[in-house]
C-alpha cells in the first residue's frame, strides 16, 4: 500500500449504519406468506427482493447471491409442505444465522388493523428486557438490528418518525408487532398532545430453532430444546385423536 | 399428553454466542439516530392464551419506546414528528384505509342497531 501525504485534513465523516438485506423464500409458497413477504418489503425500503430458490438444498448459494445484490444481510422464507414455514435470518457472507419457526402471521391485509404509516420510513426498534437475559437474545437482537433497522440512508427514508416495530419474548418465542404513533388523542384533537399508538401490522412470532456460527451453515451454538417441529405436533394431535376413538369404542 | 416426541439435545454454546455477536456488532460510537434502538426495561410476564393483557403488555412496550424515542430525538436534534404538509405514499393505500373505515363505521352500526 502506498502512503500519500494529505496536506488537507478532510473532515471527520459522520458514521453510517450501512445495511442491506436480501430478501427471498423458496418455491412452494402460498398466497398468504407472498402477503406477508410483501408486507416486510413495504416495510422495508433497504430490502432488495429477489426472485424464489430453485432447490431448498441450495441454502449455500445464498451468501454469494447476497453479495452479488451488495447485501451484508439475508432473510430467507422456506416453505415446507405448503402450511410450515421457516425463516432464515443471518449475516451475510460470515455469519451468524438465526433459523426461526413462524406462525400466527397476520397481515397488514387484516382490516382489524386500522394505523397506517409512510411507506418505507424508519421505525424505532424496541426489544424487551428478556433480550438482555441470554446470550442467544442479545444476538438475536443484534442481527434483528441490523435487519429491521432502516438506514438514514435508504432511498425512501423520511426524516421523522411515524411508526414503532416491537420484539418481545414470551414462551420463549419472539413476537412481533407494528405500530403507528399518533402525537395527538385523536378523540381530543385539541387537547394536550397525548401519544397514542395504533397497530399497522404485520403480527407474527417466530420460535428460534437453531443459531449457526456461519451463513446458512456451519456449528451449531445454540438449538432451542423447547422447539417440536410442526409436523410432530400434528402426527401427535391424530395420535391423542386416535386413542380418544379407540377408547370410545372400548 | 405433551407433544414431545424424543428427548433433545440442548446446544447453548454461550462463548461462542458472546464471541460471534462481538464480530459483528455494530461500532458503537454510532449515534443512536443511526439504529433507533430502545430497550424496553420489562419483561413481558402475561399469560400468553389472554389476548386482551398480552396485547396490552405489547402496546406498553410500544408506547414506552415511543416516549422515550421522542425524548431521545430531541437530544440528538431529530426532527420526530411529521409535518402536518407532507404527503407521500403510504405501506397501506387509500383504498385500503377507505375499506378499513367501511368496515368500521359497518360496525358502529352493527352495535347502534343491537342496543
Amino acid at each position: 500500500e502506498m502512503e500519500v501525504d494529505e496536506p488537507e485534513i478532510s473532515p471527520p465523516k459522520k458514521k453510517k449504519n450501512k445495511q442491506r438485506v436480501l430478501l427471498l423464500s423458496s418455491r412452494g409458497i402460498t398466497h398468504r406468506m407472498r402477503h406477508f413477504m410483501n408486507d416486510l418489503e413495504v416495510l422495508l425500503p433497504h430490502v432488495k427482493k429477489d426472485s424464489k430458490l430453485d432447490s431448498k438444498s441450495q441454502l449455500h448459494l445464498l451468501p454469494e447471491l447476497a453479495d452479488l445484490n451488495n447485501c451484508n444481510n439475508t432473510l430467507y422464507f422456506e416453505a415446507r409442505r405448503h402450511e410450515d414455514l421457516y425463516l432464515w435470518a443471518a449475516k451475510t457472507p460470515n455469519g451468524p444465522s438465526i433459523k426461526m419457526h413462524v406462525q400466527n402471521v397476520h397481515t397488514m391485509d387484516e382490516l382489524k388493523m386500522t394505523g397506517n404509516c409512510l411507506k418505507g420510513s424508519r421505525g424505532l426498534l424496541s426489544f424487551d428486557k428478556a433480550f438482555e437475559d441470554t446470550e442467544w437474545g442479545k444476538l438475536t437482537k443484534e442481527v434483528f438490528t441490523h435487519i429491521f433497522g432502516v438506514p438514514s440512508t435508504a432511498r425512501k427514508a423520511k426524516p421523522f418518525i411515524d411508526h414503532i416495530l416491537t420484539f418481545s419474548i414470551l414462551d420463549s418465542k419472539i413476537w412481533f408487532r407494528n405500530y403507528q404513533i399518533l402525537e395527538k388523542d385523536p378523540l381530543q384533537p385539541s387537547g394536550p398532545p397525548q401519544m397514542t399508538l395504533v397497530e399497522i401490522g404485520p403480527r407474527f412470532v417466530l420460535t428460534p430453532i437453531r443459531i449457526f456460527e456461519g451463513a446458512f451453515g456451519g456449528a451449531t451454538v445454540f438449538s432451542n430444546p423447547e422447539f417440536i417441529s410442526p409436523s410432530a405436533v400434528r402426527s401427535a394431535m391424530r395420535r391423542e385423536q386416535g386413542s380418544k376413538y379407540g377408547h370410545r369404542k372400548d | 399428553d405433551d407433544a414431545v416426541p424424543r428427548q433433545k439435545i440442548e446446544i447453548d454454546n454461550t462463548v461462542a454466542l458472546a464471541r460471534i455477536r462481538e464480530t459483528i456488532q455494530l461500532d458503537k460510537s454510532l449515534p443512536w439516530t443511526e439504529t433507533l434502538v430502545l430497550s424496553y426495561p420489562e419483561t413481558i410476564d402475561v399469560d400468553l392464551d389472554d389476548d386482551l393483557k398480552r396485547e396490552l403488555a405489547f402496546y406498553k412496550q410500544a408506547l414506552h419506546g415511543a416516549t422515550a424515542a421522542r425524548t431521545l430525538a430531541e437530544k440528538h436534534g431529530f426532527p420526530f414528528s411529521r409535518p402536518p404538509d407532507y404527503f407521500a405514499e403510504m405501506a397501506k393505500s387509500d383504498a385500503h384505509m377507505e375499506r378499513i373505515r367501511a368496515r368500521l363505521l359497518d360496525e358502529t352500526a352493527g352495535i347502534k342497531k343491537s342496543e
